[in-house]
């Protein structure tokens, strides 16, 4: 009981791990098809994309109370969960008829104005599906972890990060019609993550000294606290520096090794964020009611049968 | 159009956890779920000047409420009286609810796999009575009404006394009112 205040778990960092990744890669898988041409990403790798949506929806249905009622999510157009969900619906859809095309034989295979859209939407839905995440969690006042425009940002160069990487992890498993693209990947993506590392400390930095008290607090289990060890350790050390100089040498194995800690880096990073948000402002004496309160598993709890 | 309010009156609140019982009765709660906890700051001050506050917690009923707001499935809802409830058979438990409320007032229920609250008991009220916690507290620290009615009590004691409301940077509009010391 001393943890009954329920906040959202594990799960829900899985799903916005899978559907940020997803929604990366459907930003690149549109962005080639846009402006370079179709076949220069993996096969793979753009069905990965509405693939990995999937998983994350799958999660976000596993986490409610009552999955079976998981269509009831569509119903309120006003809340932001709904369009988000709304949105992976697009983005799934949207990817898999996108990357259909490149199944030799498709008998749209030449409508190439479908293609052109289709591209354009992927773009558009991906942006959407990358981001919410941060607008989701930046929209919640009491969570001073969260609260702010600034989540935002780092869950869209998260999702674009995690995105190029699983295109370079597919491109490694499935080569494209064209490497072009595949080959300026790891460069690109050096670039973001060195951004996304400033973010980061930026963020940090930011929420530790320029804000408010709260959020200060909430902040130093990241610089010092529980999190400082999968903060320091896991994603700037494992997930970004050394990531970056992997990318950064010609070798195609280190590009692939530095693609995988950036995935899991990412995965990381969704998993410290939600846990931190688990910390909300306290009211008036309520972190000493809290403390008070059984654990769960004392006898007396269960004297009584109801 | 009525706007229900409870102020709370620290001064008389004495910690008997009376209204956390009546209200786990009234709403038969299983054990681990509580909808109006009574918290306590102090003691502080110095021997033998000391103090204790104790402070009533319960969903503060917002004007806007972040919790209705969130709500994918539109369980969660807020009447014309101000009196926020949720519609159990439309609820999924995504607690984003849970999440977005600045007061801790939602409640999961993993049972039921849905999220529950205070809804100031509707129920009672619709058949002109009062809360069931407003209705035990013997010391009378928990006044209910209309701040609509300017007979009432609570339109009294919100336009005479110095009340507060907690969180009110949030923008939330809570009208659960605290009259401290």
């Amino acid at each position: 009981m001393k943890h009954k205040e329920d906040v959202w778990g594990w799960m829900l960092a899985v799903d916005f791990f899978f559907v940020g990744m997803g929604g990366g890669m459907l930003v690149v898988t549109g962005l080639a098809g846009l402006f370079l041409r179709p076949g220069v990403t993996s096969l793979l790798g753009n069905f990965a994309a509405p693939l990995f949506i999937s998983i994350g929806a799958g999660f976000l249905i596993l986490e409610l109370g009552r999955p079976l009622q998981a269509w009831r999510v569509f119903l309120n157009p006003k809340a932001i969960l709904t369009i988000g969900a709304w949105n992976m619906l697009v983005a799934i859809g949207c990817g898999l008829l996108y990357a259909s095309f490149g199944i030799p034989g498709i008998p749209w295979a030449d409508w190439a104005v479908l293609q052109q859209i289709l591209a354009f939407v992927c773009v558009i839905v991906g942006l959407v599906v990358a981001t919410y995440p941060g607008f989701l969690l930046g929209w919640h006042k009491a969570r001073p972890f969260w609260t702010g425009p600034g989540i935002i940002g780092l869950f869209l160069i998260s999702s674009l990060v995690t995105g190029i990487s699983a295109h370079i992890l597919a491109g490694a498993i499935l080569s494209p019609i064209s490497s072009k693209l595949l080959n300026s990947m790891p460069g690109l993506l050096a670039g973001l993550l060195s951004l996304q590392l400033v973010l980061w400390v930026g963020y940090i930095l930011v929420k530790r000294t320029g804000t408010t008290d709260r959020e200060a607090i909430a902040v130093a289990d990241w610089i010092n606290g529980e999190l400082a060890l999968a903060f320091w350790g896991g994603l700037i050390c494992l997930g970004t520096l050394l990531p970056l100089i992997l990318l950064l040498l010609t070798s195609e194995t280190a590009h692939t090794i530095g693609a995988l800690l950036v995935i899991l880096g990412g995965a990381l990073m969704r998993w410290m964020v939600v846990r931190s948000g688990e910390h909300r402002t306290w009211l008036p004496g309520e972190q000493y009611y809290l403390s008070k309160l059984p654990e769960g598993d004392e006898a007396f709890l269960n004297v009584w049968d109801y | 159009m009525a706007r229900y309010v409870i102020v709370l009156d620290t001064r008389r609140c004495i910690g008997c956890h009376s209204c956390t019982v009546a209200c786990k009765i009234n709403k038969d709660l299983p054990v681990d779920m509580i909808y109006n906890p009574v918290t306590i700051v102090g003691p502080s001050g110095v021997f033998p000047n000391l103090h204790m506050t104790h402070i009533p917690l319960l969903c503060m009923q917002c004007d806007n409420p972040p919790c209705v707001d969130c709500c994918p499935t539109g369980a969660s809802q807020q009447r014309d009286d101000g009196i926020v409830w949720v519609d159990e058979d439309k609820c999924v438990g995504c607690k984003a609810c849970v999440m977005s409320c600045p007061y801790g007032a939602r409640v999961p229920n993993p049972a039921k796999g849905i999220v529950q609250k205070c809804d100031f008991c509707m129920d009672r009220v619709e058949l002109g009575e009062e809360p069931f916690c407003v209705k035990t507290c013997h010391q009378r620290a928990r006044i209910f009404g209309d701040l609509e009615n300017p007979t009432s009590e609570v339109y009294k004691l919100v336009n005479s006394e110095h009340v507060l409301r907690l969180l009110p940077e949030l923008g939330t509009e809570p009208h659960a009112f605290y009259i401290m010391d």
